[in-house]
Parts: C-alpha cells; sequence; structure tokens
C-alpha cells in the first residue's frame, strides 16, 4: 500500500472512524503479529499482545503528530511486550514466595516455545533479550538506526553495536 | 570505527537480515485478527459514550452555575463574581463527570433549564406582591435539585 493511502488511513483514524482502524490491522497486523511472536515464542500470547496493542492504538491515536508511523505503532508494541515482561517479573517472584499451590494454578502462563517454532526461533532465543529485541524491532519496524535510538533514549553507536553483534551471532548460530 | 570496519559491520548487518526475511514468522490466524477489529470497534464505541457523557455533564454543570448567578442576583442584587464562580464549580464533586447516568443527566438538565427560564421570568417582572414567593419556591425547589444530583 502507498504511503499516501497509508496517511489516509490514519487521518481516517484520528477522526474515530471503525473502516480506518480495521484497514490499520490489515496493513500492521501480521507484521506486528510477527514481532511479538518471535519475541515470545509463543501463538497465544502474541495474539493477546497483540488485541492489547490496537485497543491501546484506539486510545492513543489522538497523541501521534506525524513522523514515521511505523516508528510509533513500534514504540507502542515495545512497550507493551516490556510491560508483559514486567507482569511475568512479579508473577516469577509471586510464585517465589508462595510456592507451588500458586504455581500449579498458574500454568497456563506461556513460557518458553510453542510445538512450532522454527530454526530461526531457537536461534533467536540463544540471543540475549535485549539484543533479540532491537534487532526484532529494526526488521519488522524498517526503522532506522538513527530512529530506534531516539526511541529508546540510547546512543546511536550503541543501538548499531547491539544490532550489529547479534545478527552476527545469529548467522554463527544458524551455521 | 576505519572504513573497513564500516564496511564490514554493514555487511554482517545485511546477511543477518538475510537470515531473518528467510525464515518468515508464522502469520496470525485470520480469526484472531477479526477478534482484534471487534474490541476495536468496542473500544471505538466506549470511548464515544465517555465523551458524550462528559459532553451532557459540562453543560449540566454549566447550567447549574448559571441558575445559581442569576439567584444570588435576584436576592442580593450583584452576579456571583469570578471567585465565588470558581467555588461552585470547585463544589461539584469529580464522581458528577464520570459516573452519571445519561437519562438522569437529560432529566437533570432539562429540569435546570426550566427553572433558569423560570428565574428570569420572576426576574423581569415587576412583583405585584408574590414575586419574591416565586423566587423562594424556585431557590427551594434548585436546592432539592442539587441534592438529587449529588446522590447521583
Amino acid at each position: 500500500m502507498a504511503q499516501r493511502d497509508i496517511d489516509r488511513v490514519i487521518i481516517g483514524c484520528k477522526k474515530g472512524d471503525e473502516a480506518c482502524f480495521t484497514q490499520l490491522v490489515d496493513i500492521y497486523g501480521r507484521r506486528c503479529f510477527g514481532y511479538f511472536y518471535r519475541l515470545t515464542s509463543n501463538r497465544d500470547l502474541s495474539d493477546e499482545l497483540l488485541s492489547e496493542l490496537f485497543v491501546k492504538l484506539v486510545e492513543k491515536i489522538g497523541t501521534y503528530r506525524g513522523g514515521s508511523f511505523d516508528g510509533w505503532i513500534f514504540t507502542m508494541a515495545s512497550n507493551i511486550f516490556h510491560d508483559h515482561l514486567r507482569f511475568k517479573q512479579r508473577q516469577t517472584r509471586l510464585l517465589d514466595e508462595h510456592g507451588k499451590r500458586i504455581k500449579s494454578q498458574s500454568s497456563g502462563v506461556a513460557s518458553g516455545y510453542d510445538g512450532d517454532a522454527d530454526k530461526l526461533q531457537m536461534a533467536l532465543g540463544e540471543l540475549d533479550s535485549d539484543v533479540r529485541e532491537l534487532v526484532m524491532m529494526r526488521f519488522y519496524s524498517q526503522m532506522s538506526f538513527k530512529e530506534i535510538a531516539e526511541s529508546r533514549r540510547e546512543p546511536i553507536g550503541t543501538i548499531l553495536s547491539k544490532v550489529h553483534r547479534g545478527l552476527k551471532r545469529l548467522r554463527e548460530l544458524m551455521g | 570505527m576505519d572504513e573497513a570496519a564500516a564496511r564490514q559491520t554493514a555487511e554482517d548487518i545485511e546477511k543477518g537480515e538475510e537470515i531473518l526475511g528467510a525464515y518468515s514468522a508464522p502469520q496470525p490466524d485470520e480469526r484472531v485478527l477479526a477478534e482484534v477489529k471487534k474490541n476495536i470497534v468496542a473500544a471505538l464505541r466506549r470511548r464515544r459514550t465517555v465523551v458524550f457523557q462528559r459532553r451532557i455533564l459540562g453543560a449540566a454543570v454549566a447550567a447549574a452555575i448559571v441558575v445559581v448567578s442569576v439567584l444570588t442576583m435576584i436576592r442580593y442584587g450583584n452576579p456571583l463574581n469570578s471567585h465565588q464562580t470558581r467555588m461552585v464549580a470547585a463544589s461539584i464533586p469529580s464522581r458528577v463527570w464520570e459516573g452519571a447516568d445519561d437519562a438522569d443527566v437529560t432529566i437533570l438538565t432539562a429540569e435546570i433549564e426550566n427553572i433558569q427560564s423560570e428565574l428570569s421570568g420572576a426576574q423581569s417582572e415587576d412583583t405585584g406582591g408574590n414575586g419574591s414567593n416565586d423566587v423562594g419556591d424556585l431557590e427551594t425547589e434548585l436546592i432539592e435539585i442539587n441534592g438529587d444530583m449529588w446522590k447521583g
């Protein structure tokens, strides 16, 4: 879809047009799902995060003030993923505190790979979580290193170095 | 970083991203995307309802301030000054902005507008003896409505 058409859809979304939001799901839904899946290795969890992302998008679309929409939406996706990680950490602490009883009740919480993990997914699992997220953000959002650095409030050299290290290691692992 | 190192870095990144491109991630089910769209429609409707309620409540509160202002003018001969107006506005509980039902707000707004027009009528009459009683009755009615408003 041409950038001009995407811009038209975004303007419609800002006016609260349901059809435009539906189009936005068609444009970004699969890419954002891929991003979540590569980070979580879990389809069900990726479904949940995707749904959360678009509901949040409805709330926040008014705050989009131009610039790279891909960067904007993937920054939001990254924040949702980090919220999920924090939730998981809290849950882990609770499990430590309350032991097996709660653990058995929480067995539905996603962790590790689901059945259809591919070779790349396994290799990604070997990377440091921060590096893995940067590599995925760069790949799925198509953001420049400068945009990623601004979004993460980190020096561009640090971002470049992490992505380079991650992709080099990935090549080794994929042999 | 020298030129050779920069070239090597660019090449590593390019080749690494080629691998990512060669292994595409699984696609979401169409059912999931349909569910996401349904959730969006629900979220949009919730948002519209909240905006509508806030507008109605804003109108009701503004009308209440006008009524109090007119009432004060009738009784004391001076309209509320800006400080008094702010005091009236500040005394309105925040839950009024969030919790009321649409139907209640509509009825309340209609009642306030009715009293406002009656007050204006009473004020414009050169009272033939019972004008002050009319104002007293209206004042009582206003106090009752205000009481209902705070109770929700």
